[in-house]
């Protein structure tokens, strides 16, 4: 029995057998015409709205509503770039949306972590096992269930403003957070803390300078789901804040939407200007929001 | 050191963040000094969200701050409405839409009342019965009209005079109307099926009102309570099974793609000269301009009896004004509303924006299309469309669009009913 399983993994063996289905498959420089389709096709659906909204946004009013939506834009006009920064009040909408996202990313990113590494270090402890499931219960929560008394708890406390907005999202934010992050820890040997104990490291000290920056992935990848949640959102940033000067980009652009009548050019260019930011960064952090997306998921 | 490197990177960043918050915290706390701060002024938050005339009322609060310097106006068009209620924050002076979404407001008394200003006085009296049929509080003026918009069906001039054609003014005129144009190979009517609501306003609206006095019906019903069904004197089975047969009659000359088609395709088509006639109220004629600024679109209230003098046009209360119980600051935002309710202001709102004139005093309509329409509503020959009459949680709108699909009306108008009693019997 020991001797077969010896001859069985013998390395002269196995390379042999692993060629076969690939010299079934007609050899390993033919195209894969499934997988090919399959990436054409999903490219497809990422571009062509992508290409849509590029071309409606340079269009005339006129040519906007022809019914052509991928015609290219003839003549060449940036009326609909200056009417949505004119409507929305571009450069204040934006600083306000920025602040938000801002406010609620580091938030996100700096709460989830330090909850989850106390979480997984204590696992044993029912107090942190038990907070883990509470945190987690907040998922099940839907905004639209709790906007009431929101609307009604932030007017109250003075946070019917962006300050508050920000606040709302880190929290909803957290539990999904906190289980990535959670997630992440255990997979991270604790021999390293040991050692930095050993030198005569806080938790604190641990905490930011080994375990924090190893987490680095997770965070991009934590930082980029709070991101697109924060910048995208519509709901809670139309409910919260009272003052209108105040209000977020996607809240502003909804003047663009009307039963009775399509501004098409408008809307598509106000919806570049705002799109533009979260395209911008998902190009730059993708590496790292790959990374942590599949370590996360090994995990 | 390998470990070190990236917490190095993101302590920076982390630095550059707060920098970055420091700076739009501050550029906020700096705008909100900015407003004035007078003693003597007080600033009243406006909300009108219509998002076509957000510039022309820019201008107004332009000239009003020019005119005087007491109160000041901020112009609200994105907050959530129901939000500000709730948060008991309230915009001091309101122009909306009257339509569902005010009369919660106004049932329940959240909005204060206008009866003792003068420009109430001023509201023609015919109209009233409009806006009560809508949602009344007993004892107040909660709204003031401002801006009435009357719907009929446009139609293309060029077409039928080619074809020697005159506005019907029966309903068998109407149908021979439809036949010659089919004949002659051209779409009698262009329908979009694909957006309910263009059913539900166009030929749902114009049959049933152009049979019914729908005011009328809604009071009885209303008067009915839950008690809706195939026994009752007054029910959708009953009465309203006639008109949808007629709507239904419609559907047939319509283009053959109506079902995918929508709202814009419908405004592209119809400039375009494709259909010779179009169930859309005047807020297409300027979607309409936007492909074809010289089409020549008139008018005509869809006769669907046999008594030309039963001819209505249907109606809603594009925009009326309303001052919240909530608001601290009634006095200036009645000013305000004094200033918007100007004659000159009023008035060349309406010209302006396709309505027509809600004062005793206000000029008849002059554009083009609507002249057409004038007669009808200076003798009060108008109704309010049943589909705005309707609460929105019975889906009105698709039961329509499966009317216009060539559903059986009996069953369809047996569940209206069913949801009508439902709905009564709750409140």
């Amino acid at each position: 029995m020991t001797q077969q399983t010896l001859v069985t993994t013998t390395p002269g063996q196995v390379p042999v057998r692993r060629r076969r289905p690939f010299a079934r498959g007609g050899g390993e420089d033919r195209p894969n015409r499934a997988a090919t389709t399959a990436l054409v096709v999903c490219s497809v659906a990422v571009f062509l709205p992508l290409y849509a909204t590029l071309s409606m946004a340079f269009k005339t009013t006129a040519q906007a509503v022809d019914g052509r939506v991928f015609a290219l834009p003839s003549p060449l006009s940036i009326e609909g770039f200056v009417e949505a920064w004119r409507l929305t009040n571009f450069p204040r909408g934006f600083a306000i949306s920025v602040f938000v996202t801002v406010v609620t990313v580091v938030g996100t990113v700096a709460l989830s972590a330090l909850a989850a590494y106390a979480i997984a270090r204590n696992w044993d402890h029912k107090l942190f096992r038990w907070s883990f499931f509470y945190l987690l219960a907040a998922m099940f929560l839907p905004f639209p269930v709790l906007a009431l008394s929101q609307v009604k708890l932030t007017g109250m406390v003075g946070l019917a403003n962006p300050v508050g907005v920000a606040l709302l999202h880190i929290m909803f934010q957290l539990s999904f957070s906190v289980l990535l992050f959670t997630a992440f820890i255990r997979s991270l040997p604790e021999e390293l803390e040991e050692s930095a104990r050993l030198d005569g490291a806080s938790t604190w000290g641990v905490f930011r300078r080994v375990v924090f920056p190893m987490m680095a992935p997770m965070s991009a990848t934590v930082a980029i789901f709070a991101f697109l949640a924060s910048w995208n959102d519509f709901m809670m940033p139309s409910l919260i804040t009272a003052d209108s000067t105040l209000q977020t980009l996607p809240v502003l652009q909804s003047v663009f939407q009307s039963q009775f009548s399509s501004n098409y050019n408008v809307a598509f260019a106000s919806y570049l200007m705002a799109m533009a930011p979260a395209i911008l960064v998902y190009l730059f952090t993708q590496r790292w929001v790959m990374a942590g997306v599949t370590q996360g998921a090994i995990k | 050191m390998d470990a070190r490197r990236p917490l190095g990177s993101l302590d920076l960043t982390r630095r550059g963040f707060l920098r970055g918050v420091g700076a739009v915290g501050a550029t906020a706390a700096l705008a909100s000094c900015a407003r004035p701060a007078g003693a003597r002024t007080t600033e009243i938050v406006f909300f009108q969200s219509k998002p076509e005339v957000i510039g022309y009322f820019d201008d107004l609060i332009q000239r009003f701050h020019e005119a005087q310097s007491r109160v000041r106006v901020r112009h609200d068009a994105t907050s959530n409405l129901a939000g500000s209620f709730v948060r008991e924050t309230p915009p001091d002076l309101g122009l909306l839409n009257y339509n569902f979404e005010i009369s919660r407001y106004v049932e329940r008394g959240a909005l204060s009342d206008l009866g003792d200003m003068p420009e109430a006085a001023r509201i023609r009296p015919d109209l009233l019965p409009l806006v009560e049929v809508t949602a009344t509080y007993p004892g107040r003026t909660s709204v003031i009209p401002y801006s009435l918009m009357a719907a009929a069906v446009l139609y293309n001039r060029t077409i039928f005079a080619e074809h020697g054609l005159t506005p019907p003014t029966t309903w068998d005129e109407f149908l021979a109307v439809c036949d010659t144009l089919q004949a002659a190979g051209v779409t009698p009517v262009y329908s979009t099926f694909r957006d309910p609501w263009t059913i539900a306003q166009g030929h749902f609206d114009y049959a049933v009102g152009g049979m019914l006095d729908t005011t009328e019906f809604f009071t009885d019903l209303k008067a009915q309570g839950d008690d809706v069904g195939p026994d009752s004197p007054v029910a959708f089975q009953q009465q309203f099974r006639e008109p949808v047969e007629r709507m239904q009659q419609i559907v047939a000359y319509t283009n053959p793609d109506a079902a995918s088609r929508g709202y814009g395709d419908g405004n592209l088509a119809f400039a375009s000269g494709a259909a010779a006639m179009y169930l859309q109220g005047p807020w297409a004629l300027t979607e309409i301009a936007k492909t074809n600024p010289d089409l020549d679109v008139g008018a005509f209230p869809l006769p669907v009896t046999d008594d030309p003098a039963d001819r209505k046009v249907r109606v809603n209360v594009d925009l009326s004004l309303w001052i919240p119980e909530g608001s601290t600051k009634k006095e200036a935002a009645r000013e305000f509303l004094s200033f918007l309710m100007q004659p000159e202001v009023i008035d060349t709102y309406n010209a302006d924006n396709l309505g027509f004139g809600v004062t005793t005093d206000a000029p008849p309509v002059t554009h083009p299309t609507l002249v057409e329409l004038r007669e009808y509503y200076d003798r009060a020959a108008f109704y309010l469309g049943a589909s705005q009459l309707v609460p929105q949680s019975i889906p009105l709108q698709n039961y329509a669009q499966s009317l216009a699909s060539g559903a059986d009306p009996l069953p369809v108008l047996r569940t209206l009913d069913a949801d009508w009693a439902r709905l009564a019997f709750r409140s």
